[in-house]
């Protein structure tokens, strides 16, 4: 079926108006329409085919690469930083320009059918199913060759459909047109044009209604997908409240999965803790931790210039910098992108090269709210001495020194036990870290004796009687005991860093942490004070499972592709550099190759007609002189009516019976397989030259 | 051009030549062919129509030869064994005596082919390309020369079998005679305006001088170059567009041996060019199977094979 005049003109015209690249479209579309009225054509062998459709594929290779290293939507070049604007969506920037120009890639192949002699393009060009099937076996079944044109077609209306702006319905329409004037030709003469119509609507309808559907299906899966996998990422903090699992039985599990990988920078020592968020008052009755909400929104942090550095305490200048690597482990609904939680060591001061898309939040309970890629990669700058915390007031009720009633009785009575009312602040500190220390135990397992009764709180139960748990009790009794003993204190959650790796260390998600922020009147900053028994890193290291270094690697490799996916790292920079020569390699191969099949197939020509006798003939001579008179020989025209076709001339009269003569010999010369004998072959030279000599007479 | 070593082979070429220009007016070209396609061993087919002197050019020829000649009327009720020959129970020597079938001859003209059913038709199929006949078991020698030419009528259908492809490639050559021009047609009609002149005509060749002009051909010398040729000649009538079965092998052998012949009648003791260029439609087209499409479109069997000599580049 040939495809309908002009078609493809219209369509790239389309694609072209869509994909706001209008004058190449219809450039491309002139270029093929013109096959019409321009009569020249190639005469193009199979082997040529497949050279050109070579060429298409390195070519859309090689848009692939340029498209994907350049970036060119969000500003930057090949040599500059991968920002995260431009680099979460690479990958999806890549796969639409490579899709959205298939019809520039593809046109010379489209061309090259237009402009060829057969008007077809052989399978075996394409597929090299086909291309084995036909030199294996002469079945013709292989031997086919198609019109390319409709393919094409399709494909610069799929093109067409990656344009920019998605909410118009001209693609819709157009599409509609388009598709109603490729089947047109195709259609049914049984049926009159109002039903052939009408069902075209129909199917379109259908269509229409069916992509809307699955597209949004698409959308509400990918969301759902993306939450859901950063949920598998690491266990959310919410800035606002944490329910601790106090009083509850049962061990209490979490995975060795490396969820932080941190990297001391020029020499400074590792943070202890990376803390995520600190809460400030205790509901003891289901054991939650809230951080309290008045006057604790979130403040967007100032940020230098250039959008990658953001000053989390002004005026503050700390040398400690730890890189630190971190999942996004939430979802912001406005911004359609990952967000979560920063984990940052003790007076954190300034965030270098965070890629985020818009200034990170943070909160006056120490939270930093970011929203970029999935996986952060970015460097904090830290030191002891001020946080950014805010100090303890009498504005918000205190907050930073309530104890709930009910946990009265049972922190009066451990304070009796502690005998240290009066003592300086200091000492205080000293007390609660040794009678924890000397009276209590770590455990993650809570057995059914340890479950409080109905007249106790699961922290009475604590205190009073198990005296074993988890480091949430500890740090919810130490932050309640401190409050009592009139020190401000704040319950604050993250993770102890410990575990060392190569040059830096690993998080892995047991290894979240709470503990205690006790606020030191003197210099007027909070400090960490963890009283759960240091005997709790040994404790959950032994669970460690023998086969985590397997779980590690496989953790090591999703962090590489993670942080290739969010584009926190140079790679694709390299890629351009590393396709150039693959490419390079390529067309010189398609072009090398193409020589050398000539030169072999001239050789094994050129062999073939050496090895006939009788090619070194004087006839040859006269053959050429002969026809430099005006009459040239056909291709399948044999010597003897050639001649008698020379001789009409009426010059050559008297040259006709010696010409015949030499004919023969030379005839006996060339296919006689016993050949001319010694005279023969002299008389045949002797005769050409007389010949030869009468000719330049005449 | 010289004349020949073989003067025997060439001599009797003239004569039988001669012999029947006496009768078939302004078929020179036809006699030719057929001559060439008896001295190659070949069998000929000549298609054309009615009253175009089919008929008469294969009796001239049968009587122009002392040979043994039977002429067969092909007919929708011929059965293989009239063909071949019966065995038939002799009550008075109580045994099965064998009588042969007119296939048991020199000669053998088998007029209109296409009107009997193709298993008649086949049954000349072993005798033809084997120059033998089984019958009931028994494997029976035909002469040394054994030449069959048949006549088939291109205008009528019905009633007739179309040969099949397989019987086609069987015959070395197929050509036409053709309408003479009208002073010829004039001659024809004075030579006849008494008696039939062919029943004047008398065996000028014996049956050993035939035989002998055929081992005069195989003497024909040609090169590897022309093989070459050939076979590339032929083979391009399996690659051309719109052809669905093209050339065996066998045609290939054929246009060989009667190329020989050719160059034998020419005087000449080798191939040229030339007669291979010549003989490649008669040899050649009749056994090709265009595609139905290409048939429509008007594409010949003729045509292609005139396309493969006018593109192959000939030696030279």
């Amino acid at each position: 079926m040939k495809i309908p005049p002009f078609l493809l003109l219209a369509t790239l015209a389309f694609w072209g108006w869509q994909s706001g690249l209008l004058w190449v479209g219809v450039a491309l579309g002139v270029a093929l329409e013109s096959s019409r009225f321009i009569k020249a054509r190639f005469d193009l062998a199979d082997e040529d085919f497949r050279r050109i459709w070579n060429l298409c594929i390195v070519l859309t290779l090689a848009v692939a690469a340029i498209v994907f290293t350049t970036n060119d939507e969000g500003g930057g070049g090949i040599l500059s930083n991968p920002t995260v604007s431009n680099a979460s969506n690479a990958t999806v920037h890549t796969a639409t320009t490579l899709l959205r120009w298939l019809p520039m890639t593809l046109f010379l192949f489209v061309a090259a059918q237009k402009f060829s002699e057969r008007g077809l393009i052989p399978l075996s060009a394409i597929s090299l199913v086909f291309k084995i099937r036909k030199r294996r076996g002469a079945d013709s079944v292989w031997d086919r060759a198609v019109d390319v044109s409709y393919p094409y077609f399709i494909v610069c209306l799929f093109a067409a459909g990656f344009h920019a702006n998605q909410e118009t319905h001209t693609y819709f329409w157009g599409g509609f047109i388009l598709l109603a004037w490729a089947l047109w030709p195709a259609r049914s003469r049984r049926f009159g044009i109002f039903i052939w119509l009408a069902a075209l609507v129909l199917a379109v309808t259908l269509g229409y209604t069916g992509a809307r559907g699955i597209g949004l299906l698409a959308q509400a899966s990918q969301s759902f997908n993306v939450q859901f996998m950063q949920w598998m990422l690491r266990p959310k903090t919410d800035a606002r409240q944490s329910i601790t699992s106090m009083g509850r039985i049962g061990r209490l599990k979490l995975s060795p999965r490396i969820v932080i990988r941190l990297e001391p920078q020029n020499g400074s020592p590792a943070p202890t803790y990376l803390r995520e968020a600190t809460y400030r008052s205790y509901q003891s009755r289901d054991q939650a931790w809230q951080a309290g909400s008045a006057g604790n929104e979130f403040t967007e942090v100032s940020g230098e210039t250039g959008g990658l550095n953001w000053i989390l305490l002004p005026g503050v200048t700390n040398q400690s910098a730890a890189r630190i690597a971190c999942y996004l482990n939430g979802w912001s609904a406005d911004l359609k992108v990952p967000e979560g939680l920063l984990p940052l060591p003790t007076g954190c001061s300034r965030l270098e090269k965070l890629p985020v898309v818009t200034p990170p939040k943070m909160n006056r309970t120490g939270a930093v709210l970011a929203s970029g890629p999935g996986l952060v990669i970015f460097n904090a700058r830290f030191g002891s001495g001020a946080t950014f915390d805010s100090p303890p007031d009498a504005v918000t009720n205190l907050l930073d020194s309530s104890v709930p009633t009910n946990e009265l009785p049972a922190l009066d009575q451990v304070i009796s036990e502690m005998k240290i009312s009066g003592a300086d602040e200091e000492r205080k500190l000293q007390a609660v870290q040794s009678f924890f220390a000397n009276k209590f135990t770590y455990s993650i397992w809570q057995g059914r004796d340890k479950l409080a009764t109905t007249n106790e709180t699961a922290l009475a139960k604590f205190l009073l009687s198990s005296r074993s748990g988890h480091c949430e009790y500890f740090a919810t009794a130490t932050v309640l005991l401190l409050r009592e003993l009139h020190i401000p204190a704040r319950y604050a959650v993250g993770y102890a860093v410990h575990e060392t790796s190569g040059k830096g260390y690993v998080v892995r998600e047991r290894d979240a942490h709470a503990w205690c922020l006790a606020w030191d009147s003197r210099e007027k900053i909070w400090k960490d004070f963890d009283t759960t028994p240091g005997s709790w890193i040994a404790a959950e290291e032994q669970r460690a499972s023998a086969w985590q270094w397997l779980s590690d690697g496989w953790s090591w490799l999703r962090f590489q592709i993670a942080k290739f996916r969010w584009g926190q790292t140079n790679l694709r920079q390299y890629i351009l550099w590393g396709l150039v020569p693959v490419i390079a390699v390529l067309l010189f191969q398609i072009i090398f190759r193409r020589r050398k099949r000539k030169a072999t197939a001239s050789d094994k020509d050129s062999a073939e007609k050496i090895f006939w006798p009788g090619l070194d003939s004087e006839f040859y001579q006269l053959e050429t002189k002969l026809a430099a008179r005006g009459v040239p020989r056909q291709t399948g025209e044999p010597l003897a009516d050639w001649l008698e076709r020379t001789l009409a001339e009426p010059a050559l009269a008297d040259l006709c019976a010696p010409l015949r003569e030499i004919l023969r010999l030379h005839y006996q010369h060339r296919f006689d397989p016993h050949g001319l004998d010694e005279a023969g072959r002299k008389r045949l030279a002797e005769k050409v030259r007389d010949c030869l000599e009468q000719l330049a007479r005449l | 051009m010289p004349t020949t070593s073989f003067p025997a082979g060439r001599e009797t070429y003239q004569k039988i030549a001669a012999n029947i220009a006496r009768i078939m007016r302004g078929q020179e070209a036809a006699t030719r062919h057929l001559l060439a396609t008896m001295a190659a061993g070949g069998h000929a087919l000549l298609e054309d129509f009615p009253g175009t002197g089919k008929t008469t050019l294969a009796k001239a020829l049968a009587k122009s030869i002392d040979a043994q000649f039977k002429r067969l009327q092909f007919t929708p009720d011929l059965l293989p064994s009239d063909i071949l020959g019966v065995s038939v129970f002799s009550q008075r020597d109580q045994q099965f005596n064998f009588h042969e079938g007119p296939v048991f001859t020199n000669i053998l003209l088998a007029d209109e082919i296409n009107r009997a059913s193709p298993r008649t038709q086949s049954a000349l199929l072993e005798a033809m390309g084997e120059a033998q006949v089984s019958v009931e078991g028994e494997r029976r020698n035909l002469p040394a020369l054994f030449f069959v030419i048949a006549t088939q009528n291109p205008v009528e259908f019905r009633g007739t079998y179309p040969l099949p492809e397989a019987q086609m490639d069987r015959f070395a050559m197929q050509f036409t005679l053709g309408y003479v021009p009208a002073a010829e047609e004039v001659a024809i009609l004075t030579a006849q305006e008494h008696n039939h002149p062919i029943d004047e005509l008398k065996p000028v060749v014996s049956l050993a001088d035939v035989v002998a002009l055929k081992l005069a051909v195989e003497k024909i010398r040609i090169s590897a170059e022309l093989k070459r040729y050939v076979v590339d000649l032929v083979a391009a009538t399996r690659t051309a567009a719109g052809v669905q079965l093209g050339a065996s092998p066998r045609a290939s052998i054929a246009l060989m041996k009667i190329a020989q012949a050719e160059a034998l009648f020419d005087g000449l003791e080798f191939v040229t060019p030339e007669q291979i260029q010549k003989l490649a439609v008669p040899v050649i087209a009749h056994r090709l199977v265009l595609d139905p499409q290409s048939r429509f479109s008007g594409l010949t069997a003729r045509g292609v094979v005139e396309e493969a000599v006018k593109k192959l580049p000939v030696p030279a």
